[in-house]
C-alpha cells in the first residue's frame, strides 16, 4: 500500500524531472534541517552562549541556525539533481537589479558585519553618536540595525550604515569620567577664596567626586561682567548622573554661603556732557 | 565578643540576642531594633543628617541575633571597587636593602549581620566617618585603578585603632633596591584581607610591600600577609574577588 503510494508520487511529475516524491523528500530534508538547526541553536544558547559576550553569542547563534538550514537546502537540491546553471545567468541579471533596488539594505548588512568584526562598542556600553546627536546604552548590534536605549527610556533604532560611519564616543571605556561646570564671580571678589570655598564644598557634599585626581580650577575667561572659572571634577564612570547635574548647585551654594557674588551682565553707560 | 542575653545594652562589636529592643549608638549613626510583633522586628537607622532607613525583619522565633562587626571600607559612598589607596600622612624612607614594619590606621565600615545558626545574612552597613570616605584613582584616567582613598596616620601598635572608625593594618616594607626609597602610599586589593575584632577594636590582615627591580623598572609588589590572632574574624560583607596581589610603580 505504502510502496504503491510512493510509486504513484514518483510518477507524478510537477515540472521537468521534479516529481511529487522528490518534493516530499525535499520537504523532509528541510524539516529535519530546521529541527536540527533549532536544537543546535538551543544547545548553543544553553551551554556556550553564557560564556561569550552577548553580541558574539547572538551572532554565533544566527550563524549556526542559518548555516544548518543552508546546508539542508543544498542537500535537498543536490539530492534532487537540480541544476542551477540556468538560474545563475538569470540570477546574475536579477541580482544586479535587486542590488540597485536594495542598496541601503545591503549597505546596512555589510556595515553590520563590519561592526560585529570591529566591535567599537559592546552590549551595555554607554555611547554617544555626536553626528546623530544620540546618547544611550547600546542594546545590540543586529544584522541591519543597532538599538540604543536613551536616557529618557526610549529605544532608538539606528541603521547599521549610519552607526558604522558615525563617530562613536564611548562613555564607559575608562574607569572614571570628568564632569565640568563654568561659573562667573564678580571682579571685586577674590579668585583664590572662591576656588577654596568651592573646593571645600565639593569635598564635603559630593562624596562621589574623586580626591585623586583633585578637582581642578581654571580661570577660563575675564568676561564682560565676571571672571569665568571652570571647575573640573573626576568621578567613577557610573556616577555621572549623580555628579554633573548637582555640580553647579554645589558651586552656587558654596559661593552664596561665603558671600561671593555671581554677577548678572552689566553695562556701564557713559554719557557725554553737552 | 559580647554574646549578651540582655536587651537595651550595647557596648562593643559582637553578637547580640534581641528579645525586645536594642539601640546601637555609633559615631554619626544610631540604630534601633525593636519588636513590632510576635515574630517580627523593626530596624531603624538614623545618621547624623537625620536620614532614616527602615526595615522589617521577620523572625522564626521570638528573638533575633544580630552581629555587629567591622567590614572592609568598600560600600560608602557606593560599591565601585575592591581596591584601597592609603596615602600616608608622613613619608617613610627606607635605605637600600633594609626592611621595616609599620602600623597604619586603615578606614573600616561597620556591618550588621542577621545570625542564623552559623550563617550570617548581611542586613545593613554603615560608615562612622562618611566625610573621609572617598574615591581616588591610581594611575591615569584612561587606564587607572579606581580605589577607596584615605589619608592615614601611623599607629603605635595593633591596639591603637579608633573604635568603629578604623582598624590597624600592619605593613611590612622591604627595600631590595640598591638605593634608598621614600614611600608615601600603598594600593592593594583589600578583598583579600580579613578583618578581626575584639571589644570595639579592629585589626586587618597585614600586607607585605617589597620594593624590587623588574627588568629596568623599580616596582613595589604588594601581597597579603595574614595575621595570626585570637581576635574574632568578622563575617564578610561582600563577595571576595580573586585578585591576589598588586604592583605599584615607584616615583
Amino acid at each position: 500500500m505504502g510502496v504503491e503510494f510512493l510509486q504513484s508520487l514518483a510518477e507524478m511529475q510537477i515540472a521537468g524531472e521534479l516529481t511529487a516524491l522528490s518534493l516530499l523528500v525535499g520537504g523532509i530534508i528541510m524539516a529535519v534541517g530546521i529541527i536540527i538547526a533549532k536544537i543546535a541553536k538551543l544547545l548553543f544558547n544553553k551551554y556556550y552562549a553564557p560564556t561569550l559576550p552577548k553580541d558574539t553569542a547572538k551572532n554565533f547563534g544566527k550563524i549556526i541556525y542559518f548555516g544548518i538550514i543552508i546546508i539542508a537546502f543544498l542537500t535537498f537540491t543536490s539530492s534532487q539533481g537540480i541544476d542551477f546553471s540556468g538560474l545563475l545567468v538569470a540570477g546574475g541579471i536579477f541580482a544586479i537589479v535587486i542590488g540597485f533596488a536594495t542598496q541601503s539594505v545591503v549597505s546596512n548588512l555589510v556595515s553590520g558585519i563590519f561592526l560585529m568584526m570591529e566591535k567599537p562598542a559592546k552590549h551595555g556600553d554607554l555611547i554617544q553618536l555626536p553626528d546623530l546627536s544620540i546618547t544611550g546604552t547600546l542594546l545590540d548590534i543586529g544584522t541591519f540595525s543597532s538599538h540604543l536605549r536613551k536616557f529618557d527610556g526610549t529605544v532608538i533604532r539606528v541603521p547599521n550604515e549610519k552607526f558604522f560611519t558615525s563617530n562613536i564616543r564611548s562613555l564607559s571605556s575608562s574607569t572614571v569620567r570628568r564632569a565640568e561646570a563654568m561659573v562667573g564671580i564678580s571682579y571685586k571678589d577674590d579668585i583664590e577664596k572662591a576656588i577654596s570655598v568651592i573646593k571645600k564644598e565639593i569635598e564635603i557634599t559630593m562624596p562621589l567626586v574623586l580626591r585623586i585626581p583633585e578637582p581642578e580650577f581654571r580661570v577660563e575667561e575675564l568676561g564682560d561682567s565676571s571672571v569665568i572659572i571652570q571647575v573640573l571634577v573626576w568621578h567613577p564612570r557610573e556616577d555621572w548622573s549623580q555628579v554633573q547635574p548637582i555640580l553647579l548647585t554645589t558651586i552656587k551654594k558654596a559661593l552664596d554661603s561665603s558671600g561671593i557674588e555671581i554677577p548678572f551682565p552689566q553695562r556701564v553707560l557713559w554719557t557725554a556732557k553737552e | 565578643m559580647s554574646d549578651l542575653q540582655t536587651d537595651n545594652t550595647f557596648s562593643n562589636y559582637g553578637i547580640y540576642t534581641i528579645k525586645d529592643s536594642l539601640e546601637f549608638t555609633l559615631p554619626n549613626t544610631k540604630i534601633r531594633i525593636e519588636r513590632i510583633g510576635e515574630k517580627a522586628f523593626s530596624y531603624t537607622r538614623t545618621n547624623s543628617e537625620d536620614e532614616i532607613s527602615e526595615k522589617i525583619i521577620p523572625s522564626k522565633s521570638n528573638e533575633i541575633k544580630i552581629e555587629l562587626a567591622p567590614i572592609r571600607p568598600l560600600n560608602h559612598p557606593a560599591r565601585r571597587t575592591g581596591y584601597v589607596f592609603l596615602n600616608f600622612d608622613k613619608n617613610i624612607f627606607l635605605s637600600k636593602e633594609s626592611a621595616a614594619t609599620i602600623f597604619v590606621q586603615c578606614p573600616i565600615e561597620i556591618g550588621l549581620f542577621l545570625v542564623n545558626n552559623s550563617h550570617r545574612d548581611s542586613l545593613d552597613w554603615i560608615t562612622c566617618n562618611p566625610e573621609k570616605s572617598r574615591f581616588g584613582l591610581y594611575g591615569p584616567p584612561d587606564s587607572g585603578t579606581l580605589c577607596k582613598y584615605a589619608v592615614v596616620s601611623m599607629a603605635e601598635d595593633m591596639d591603637d585603632s579608633i573604635s568603629y572608625v578604623n582598624g590597624i593594618l600592619k605593613v611590612e616594607l622591604e627595600n631590595k633596591l640598591n638605593s634608598g626609597q621614600s614611600i608615601n602610599k600603598v594600593i592593594f586589593p583589600i578583598t583579600d584581607n580579613s578583618i578581626y575584632y575584639s571589644d570595639s577594636k579592629a585589626i586587618i590582615d597585614g600586607i607585605k610591600v617589597t620594593l624590587r627591580k623588574r627588568a629596568v623598572v623599580s616596582i613595589a609588589d604588594v601581597k597579603v600577609d595574614p595575621i595570626s590572632t585570637d581576635w574574632i574574624k568578622a563575617p564578610t560583607w561582600e563577595d571576595t574577588t580573586t585578585t591576589k596581589s598588586m604592583e605599584m610603580g615607584l616615583e
